[in-house]
């Protein structure tokens, strides 16, 4: 009894193992072997039938438990649930993809810098749109607030439009001031409260590293418009950012292979400083030049 | 961004030939001036001290939190440890032993729970219980999975999520918002529990306890059945996804196990005679 038992399970375990429809070879192969058993009556092979219909019918009558009941109620809930954050996700989504049509504005009227008109007429244009990103922002930060302590839960949903914004604020303080902006003065100027909803500091520094990725071009075009002393302020500003990113210990994740990133941006504006500067453009442009670093 | 990036780096491979010459020019007037670069770069760094100030303070929030983050994944891998223990033990289970080998397993969960989860709460400390969730999920799914095995053995029903949420309670400081574990590591843990419902199930067959493995076949589809609804409506739902998929292997193994024992048992009953006490459990109607 025991050992027809197991012949009988090793057979379907192993034949059933792969198969999602255990395909017809497997069951006539079965069908096969139960014939092949010593079967010595009729009677017998209908009491089978009988008796199988019989389990199958206990088998599948099991559901009106009451256990099933409680399974089902608790499952309810959970469906429940899910599609309350389901639909509060679908909500972030609409509006980080409307944070991202004003990026998109703004990134354009910036781009406007490489064909060298003048700062503040450029910034200007793009700063219509800070009022446009605050105002979704706090939206965001409403729609986050409705389900407190799960910020991190949908953070994915707006991070990367998070550090753009991030980059294109860098960019234009940096035009603006000549310094970094840091990480309160974004929070800051999106209206952002970091007990409520704040900025996450990992996206600030993954946003600053793509703003580093605009200097070199920047650096180029000021270079062919002939702004000759551009290169020297870049330089420093981006040496400066490199060597404070130096200070972080950071894990192998995004952030770091950014990181590695600025490495060229560095290399391409120290070359473009190295070509104007043996020409002695640089200090036809600016005569005191290093002397003004060296001072400092 | 990115395209930038490459359009800059594309640039730099077509003038391949000049922007190397260039880079060996830079490199001997580096190496010829060595000091001048070098003095720009520490003069330059003092003036933007601010810049610096700020990066050691964004310094000091990394390291704190990849600290923090490294020691939850060392709790969630002890958890993960010693709740596979929990299943192993009740694997153990024979006809004869249950109570005993259960009995322990009960133990082991809540050393489980008293030790290392409690170690986990202390850690999160209230906070960051999204944030860091990538880090405990493992072992707070393996934690769910040997919890419901061990109540299914026990008591035969699903132990609900506010069942063990109210267990979790008292590790918690009453003054910190509590741990307790979210729909979505419940529902994985509860996947990856019928894999192993689906070995205990084999097991009892080849101990001749049909009525017991009938009884884990009608509740591992009914955890099946409510999962399909639930399943697609997960934050990460391509993971579950897969888990469904092995899910319906497991059910499908009990379900035949079961279907080949129901038909080779009743043709064996009449020959091998009433005396094998496993027979009546298959539920034959009395025959002599």
């Amino acid at each position: 009894m025991k050992s027809a038992f197991r012949t009988a399970l090793i057979l379907t375990t192993t034949l059933s193992h792969r198969s999602l429809n255990p395909n017809p070879i497997t069951l006539l192969s079965l069908s096969t072997a139960v014939v092949s058993l010593p079967l010595n009556s009729t009677t017998t092979a209908t009491r089978r039938t009988t008796h199988c219909n019989h389990l199958f019918a206990s088998m599948a009558g099991g559901d009106s438990s009451p256990t099933s009941a409680a399974v089902e109620k608790q499952f309810d809930e959970f469906r429940h649930r899910l599609e309350e954050s389901g639909s509060l996700r679908d909500r972030i989504r609409a509006v980080a993809t409307e944070i991202e049509s004003t990026t998109r504005i703004m990134h354009s009227s910036l781009l406007l810098i490489h064909q060298s008109r003048p700062i503040p007429e450029v910034l200007e244009k793009a700063k219509t749109q800070i009022d446009v990103l605050k105002q979704l922002f706090s939206q965001l930060g409403e729609i986050v607030r409705e389900s407190p302590g799960q910020y991190y839960r949908y953070h994915g949903d707006w991070r990367t439009e998070a550090q753009q914004v991030v980059s294109l604020f860098g960019f234009m303080h940096w035009l603006e001031t000549g310094d970094l902006i840091i990480h309160t003065e974004v929070e800051e100027k999106l209206g952002l409260n970091a007990s409520e909803f704040g900025l996450d500091v990992e996206d600030y520094l993954i946003g600053i590293c793509f703003m580093s990725n605009e200097l070199p071009r920047y650096v180029v075009n000021q270079v062919t418009a002939g702004d000759y002393d551009c290169p020297r302020k870049v330089l420093k500003f981006l040496t400066d950012l490199h060597a404070s990113f130096r200070l972080l210990n950071l894990r192998n994740d995004f952030l770091r292979k950014k990181f590695d990133g600025m490495k060229y941006d560095l290399r391409r504006v120290e070359e473009v400083y190295y070509d104007v500067k043996i020409r002695g453009l640089a200090s036809n442009g600016d005569p005191k030049g290093d002397q003004t670093i060296q001072e400092t | 961004m990115l395209q930038n990036w490459a359009s800059v780096h594309k640039h730099l491979y077509l003038m391949a030939p000049k922007s190397h010459r260039i880079r060996q020019l830079a490199e001997s007037t580096m190496q010829g001036t060595g000091k001048k670069p070098r003095s720009i770069t520490t003069e330059a760094v003092t003036p933007s001290s601010s810049m610096k100030d700020s990066f050691s303070k964004y310094a000091e929030y990394l390291n704190q939190f990849n600290d923090k983050r490294e020691r939850v994944v060392k709790a969630s891998r002890d958890i993960t440890i010693n709740s596979k223990k929990v299943i192993f033990q009740v694997h153990r289970i024979s006809k004869n032993n249950k109570d005993e080998v259960l009995e322990k397993a009960e133990k082991d969960l809540s050393t489980v729970k008293d030790q290392h989860i409690a170690r986990l709460v202390n850690e999160l400390q209230g906070t960051d219980f999204w944030k860091l969730r990538r880090a405990y999920s493992p072992g707070i799914q393996e934690y769910v999975e040997a919890a419901t095995l061990c109540k299914f053995c026990t008591a035969g029903t699903l132990l609900n999520l506010d069942e063990i949420n109210a267990m979790l309670l008292p590790l918690s400081d009453p003054s910190s918002e509590p741990l307790q574990i979210n729909i979505l590591d419940y529902i994985l843990g509860l996947a990856d529990l019928t894999g192993e419902l689906m070995r205990l199930a084999i097991g009892r067959i080849s101990d001749g306890e049909l009525e017991y493995a009938e009884k884990i076949c009608r509740f591992v589809r009914e955890i099946y059945r409510e999962l399909t609804l639930v399943a697609p409506k997960m934050d990460d739902s391509s993971d579950m996804k897969t888990k469904m998929d092995v899910m319906l292997q497991s059910v499908m193994k009990i379900e035949n196990a079961c279907f080949s024992v129901h038909v080779r048992g009743s043709e064996y009953i009449p020959l091998i005679g009433s005396d094998d006490a496993s027979y009546t459990l298959l539920g034959v109607p009395d025959f002599e």
